[in-house]
């Protein structure tokens, strides 16, 4: 990860000292329980069509959208802001391209075009988001608020209220085909969220964002183009969210007007916490937001797989979430090891006054 | 502005931004005297049964009828902006006002208030939690529990040697839910050869359910014969999820659903689903002699239940796929 | 003196930080009733000597005693109720409170209903009437107050908790004449009450005037400790900078007049403008010449500085660049067009705190090239080690966050961000403030030694001592305007300007007084 990691001790040490690694061993430890219950959970077997089936594999693809969102919010939570409009972007991305593919013939062609179609559209609501916030300068918990009511409208006005369904095979398969025996919808959240943290590092676009999350103000009198930036990013984040709608509703070609993306928000906001970013802005990690969406489906696969009843779900969740943010907290770790010291201690003066 | 203030003032906004929605989406012109007007606390999009219903009542109270209807549904099936709504349409003076509710609880204030303001309420489709029956006229539905007991008949038939199954569930605590579960239980509980390998929510949602199945399958190495979908979108979803496990749906694992819309006739009648139970969504008609009766000070029964057909066969699914309206 | 017991007794003091070691076997002794300075160049130790007595470090080896006991300080709240209080260099309040709730936080006056608010903003005004501050109206917000008077809030704050030994670390940076004889009088005030004052200053007449003796520290060790009337200035530098001082003498020297080899101006405004900030004036700034802004604090020298730059955008105003007719409207454009501004407020304007040494140096060039144009790591560490060679930061490890920098430091690494930006006009509002008197002669050399390469400085300055000796033309402002335009030459001097000030309209009383003496001369 970093140039100076030489050796995998040193590596290792690298690694636990970033906020991502508890939930990375929160994902560990939810693996383990599901093992406990099925000594059988971690296998894999080789499908119909070659591909692999594991349950790993399921965590994966239901994953993926949540990579991206959690990726665009990883982003636009590095300036200072927040993108509450990620979850409506995701419907109006699946309305849109249902409504396009239930009236347009079953070829590659028209898949493509809804992508397209999506592209656009996504864009749109992320340029609008950008434009509320850079130039009207409203706050972006508003300004995405906004999109967010407005977006699950605007959803059912395309499809006319309805739950719309469309068929076409190429679209589906974005959701649930196979690419070397890995599911495409999870290798192409990967490869979008690789290419986002190329594209961040390798060019000065991350230096510019978290400087000014982090000092707005000295950012500006640097000569940071604060305006273009936000516009960047929100339109970058609106985009995610669209390809996100597409995994969903490609998932089972219906888009669902009242569900399809409803409060993932949520969801995105907390693996991008997860995975070290601050939501006061400033330093951001892509590849922690990446754990932390991995984590939040590993949850949901997790509650599933271990029949917790509906009404104690969202307990079950919170619990483990709220165990994960304790065991981040740099105090209460502090608090843990003072009093281990703290045992120790008399068990030492004991060895010597033998 | 630290982040806690900044959060605090948007919440304030957003508050009153979605105050303002729900007013004046329940805003609407004011008719004509000689028009009763209804106020109509609806549950918007949520799905193909929905739809018909609510299109159903719309179009049965219709001017020609001698109404004006006023329209409400709630926001993202918020229950705060269905409570919005039926209080601005006490504050209106509406003439009845009809109830579908998001939510079965927290609804004891605002129908006291109907009350006090000598407004009628009428329940439609979703019930109340306690159900205090002088709090509204009457509740107008089809039963869930006649209904689910029905797909439990069928199951017990269907699976004379026994069989694994499964419950998809609607959102937790939703009374629909909690009927539909009490009247499918009270025949399953009774046979020592179905059993239930678990339930879970899918939020009436064909995306969650697929997921759902996909691992409920893993977790029982595939060892489910039956699943019961609360409604046609989760089973649609199970669907899916039976398929990409290598099983046939059908055949391997048979799928029961609840609502009856065209979408799961058609998924019948190509043989996926196994059995669709209809939870009839147009009783506008019933409604409508409901209001007038009120309206002339007749008595009314507290429950009046829509009559439902179950469809078992793909050939029952076409022949009834060419009339439905939903 | 009172030679009774020390009240603080700080010996052989060591604190290391990850590869340096930042005290090695300190001494410091206060007594009551005295006012102690704590001198040394910016990274000699200073602020962390305070930060040990403050409980904010933690000691590796050596004792603090107060009042005699042995004691461990495990954090501020610790030090607070050993009774020390500080109040720090750049001064740490709410700005969302009010003037009042800042004074009495954590002092709040309670009644049997929690707060007693009225009882607390009484309080409050009283604590500032000693100040002399029972102008301020304790309910106002503190965000509303000029830098200078929210020190003096942070002051009374400390007051009100009856400390007996009071820090104030470079609490006169940001205060102009009149403010620094207010706060003497009340430190004279405290110390006649028994309590012991550690003061940190970089103005060395401050420090004769007001304290009694003074501890020197170099390089994080102990120098020595003297009496303030057995030291004389020169052997104080000598001692602080551990050479002679002849070197920096020859800054005197230098400030021979550059002749201007252009008539032409690089940059020209006619009729600037804008409301409330600065009335319409002209201004010219010639390749090769360094202009100052003299005047009062709150005069409109930063406002100016900021309308040249675009930070603020000026309501009127023709500006011509080199002959040609352009628009400065923000900072992107004015980098653009290479001029670059170095703003007055270090922490919250200038350097980005979390971000390194190297990512502050180049980020005014990397944002000009736009962010799709990433500057090669290689031209990074050509520019990042040009830079820290060239100014002498300290430490030199361009990866180090910059937060964990010394002012003075800080302030060169801004000054290499906006050299990095190649400009051709360089603004610097108060560049040296708040920085020892090394790094101060070092960044006042260098100034001139820009203009000498032909690069148009305005410099700002609130020592109008600095800005005559820097400047070869001086604007002189007052209340939002231009009073006066002086070619630099020997009738310029301080004096000279303060007349100016003062007989201009009705004069103000305090100009003659608002003049400080350059600490090095």
């Amino acid at each position: 990860m970093s140039a100076n990691a030489h050796r995998p001790a040193e590596a290792l040490k690298g690694l636990v000292r970033r906020q991502y690694f508890w939930g990375i061993v929160a994902i560990a430890l939810l693996l383990l329980v599901n093992l406990i219950k099925d000594p059988g959970y971690l296998a894999f077997s080789i499908g119909s069509s070659g591909n692999l089936v594991g349950n790993v594999i399921d965590i994966l693809r239901a994953a993926a959208p949540i990579i991206l969102i959690a990726v665009g919010m990883c982003l636009v939570v590095a300036t200072g802001g927040i993108d509450l409009s990620v979850g409506s972007v995701m419907v109006v991305a699946g309305a849109v391209s249902m409504e396009f593919l239930s009236g347009a013939p079953d070829t590659v062609g028209s898949g493509l075009a809804a992508i397209g179609l999506v592209i656009a559209v996504s864009a749109a609501l992320g340029a609008v988001n950008g434009v509320l916030v850079s130039v009207v300068g409203l706050q972006p918990f508003i300004s995405t608020l906004v999109i967010m009511l407005a977006g699950r409208g605007l959803a059912k006005v395309i499809t006319g209220g309805q739950n719309t369904a469309a068929t076409n095979e190429s679209f589906r398969w974005i959701a649930n085909g196979y690419v070397l025996g890995l599911p495409v919808v999870f290798l192409l959240a990967l490869l979008l969220a690789l290419a986002m943290g190329f594209l961040v590092r390798r060019s000065a676009l991350g230096l510019m964002l978290e400087a000014i999350g982090m000092d707005a103000k000295a950012a500006r009198l640097a000569g940071v183009n604060r305006r273009a930036l936000l516009f960047t990013v929100y339109i970058l984040g609106g985009v995610l969210a669209g390809f996100a709608g597409v995994f969903a509703t490609a998932s089972v070609m219906t888009v669902d007007v009242s569900r399809t993306g409803y409060q993932l928000e949520l969801d995105a906001i907390l693996a991008v916490v997860i995975g070290g970013t601050s939501l006061a802005g400033g330093k951001f990690n892509i590849t922690g937001a990446v754990v932390g969406a991995i984590l939040i489906a590993t949850l949901d696969k997790t509650v599933v797989f271990l029949g917790v009843s509906s009404s104690a779900t969202p307990a079950f969740k919170a619990v483990v979430i709220v165990v994960l943010c304790l065991l981040q907290s740099e105090r209460v770790r502090r608090a843990f090891r003072q009093r281990r010291a703290a045992t120790a201690r008399p068990a030492e003066r004991e060895a010597v006054a033998a | 502005m630290s982040a806690r203030q900044r959060i605090a003032k948007a919440l304030g906004a957003a508050t009153v931004g979605a105050l303002a929605l729900g007013l004046t989406a329940c805003g609407g012109d004011s008719g004509g005297d000689d028009l009763t007007t209804i106020g109509f606390v609806a549950v918007g999009p949520e799905g193909a049964w929905r739809e018909a219903n609510e299109t159903n009542i719309q179009d049965t109270f219709t001017e020609e009828a001698g109404y004006e209807l006023k329209y409400a549904p709630a926001t993202n099936l918020d229950q705060k902006s269905q409570i919005d709504a039926f209080t601005s349409f006490v504050d209106e003076g509406v003439d009845v006002i009809l109830l579908s509710a998001t939510e079965a609880t927290g609804w004891e204030d605002s129908l006291k208030r109907a009350q006090e303001a000598e407004i009628p309420v009428i329940l439609l489709d979703r019930g109340i939690e306690p159900d205090d029956t002088d709090l509204y006229v009457t509740r107008i539905a089809p039963d869930n529990i006649e209904v689910s007991t029905a797909v439990a008949d069928w199951a017990v038939s269907a699976f004379p040697d026994g069989a694994n199954y499964f419950v998809l569930e609607g959102p937790a605590g939703v009374s629909v839910v909690n009927e539909r579960n009490e009247g499918f239980d009270a025949v399953a509980s009774g046979q020592p050869g179905l059993v239930k390998v678990g339930a879970q929510t899918a939020n009436w949602s064909t995306e969650e359910a697929k997921g759902v199945v996909e691992t409920v399958l893993k977790s029982n190495d595939n060892d489910v014969q039956f699943i019961f979908a609360q409604n046609d979108e989760m089973g649609l979803g199970a669907v899916q999820a039976v398929q990409e496990a290598g099983l046939t749906p059908g055949v391997d694992v048979k799928i029961a659903t609840i609502d009856g819309t065209k979408n799961a006739l058609e998924s019948l009648a190509a043989g996926e689903l196994s059995f669709v139970a209809e939870y009839n969504p147009l009783f506008g008609e019933t409604a409508l002699e409901v209001v007038e009766k009120v309206l002339d000070g007749g008595d009314v029964e507290s429950s009046i239940v829509v009559p439902s057909a179950t469809f078992d066969s793909p050939e029952a699914a076409e022949t009834a796929l060419p009339d439905r309206k939903f | 003196m009172p030679e009774s017991l020390p009240i603080v007794e700080m010996v052989g003091i060591s604190i290391a930080f990850p590869g340096v070691k930042a005290l090695d076997e300190v001494g410091l002794r206060l007594f009551p009733g005295e006012v102690h300075t704590l001198m040394g160049e910016n990274g000699a130790g200073k602020s962390t000597l305070i930060k040990a007595l403050t409980g904010v470090y933690k000691i590796d080896e050596g004792e603090i005693r107060i009042a005699g006991e042995p004691r461990r300080l495990g954090g501020t709240a610790d030090a607070q109720n050993a009774g020390v209080s500080t109040v720090y260099q750049e001064v740490n309040l709410c700005p969302n409170l009010t003037i009042g709730e800042n004074v009495m936080l954590g002092h709040e006056v309670r009644g049997a209903a929690g707060i007693n608010w009225r009882a607390t903003h009484r309080a409050a005004r009283e604590t500032l009437a000693k100040l002399g501050l029972g102008h301020l109206n304790p309910k106002h917000s503190l965000s509303a107050l000029p830098l200078a008077l929210q020190q003096l809030v942070a002051i009374s704050r400390s007051m009100v908790a009856r400390c007996k030994v009071l820090i104030l670390d470079e609490p006169t940076s940001s205060l102009d004449a009149n403010e620094v004889e207010q706060l003497f009088t009340v430190i004279r005030g405290l110390r006649d009450q028994g309590v012991a004052i550690l003061f940190v200053s970089h103005f060395l007449d401050q420090v004769y005037a007001i304290s009694d003796r003074l501890t020197v520290l170099r390089n994080g060790r102990f120098e020595g400790e003297y009496r303030t009337s057995e030291l004389d200035r020169a052997d104080l530098i000598s001692k602080m900078i551990g050479k002679d001082i002849a070197a920096l003498k020859s800054l005197d020297a230098k400030a021979s007049r550059r002749v201007r080899t252009d008539d032409a101006p690089l940059y020209a405004a006619k009729g600037l403008s804008r409301k409330g900030a600065i009335e319409e004036l002209d201004i010219e700034l010639h390749r090769g010449e360094v202009v100052g802004l003299a005047g009062l604090l709150g005069s409109g020298r930063t406002e100016l500085a900021r309308l040249v730059y675009g930070a603020d955008r000026p309501d009127t105003g023709e500006v011509t660049l080199g002959g040609e007719k352009t628009e400065i409207t923000t900072p992107a454009k004015a980098l653009a067009r290479r001029i670059a501004f170095s703003s007055e407020n270090r922490r919250d304007e200038g350097i980005v705190r979390d971000l390194s040494v190297r990512e502050n140096l180049i980020l005014a060039v990397q944002a000009r090239r736009g962010w799709a144009r990433p500057l090669p790591r290689r031209e990074q560490d050509a520019i990042v080690a040009k830079y820290i060679a060239a100014l002498g930061v300290r430490p030199a490890d361009p990866e180090r966050p910059i937060r964990l920098l010394s002012g003075g430091n800080q302030q060169k690494v801004l000054l290499g961000r906006w050299l990095a930006t190649e400009p051709d006009v360089l603004i610097l509002d108060e560049p040296t403030r708040g920085i020892d008197v090394g790094a101060k002669a070092e960044i006042q050399e260098y100034v001139s030694d820009l203009a000498d390469e032909g690069l148009s400085v305005l410099f700002i300055s609130s020592e109008i001592e600095e800005v005559v000796r820097q400047s070869d033309r001086i604007i002189v402002l007052k209340d939002h305007r231009k009073i006066a335009e002086l070619e630099g030459g020997r009738d310029v001097s301080a004096e000279s300007i303060v007349t100016i000030i003062a007989e201009d309209g009705l004069g103000d009383p305090s100009a003659d007084t608002a003049v400080r003496e350059e600490a090095t001369a």
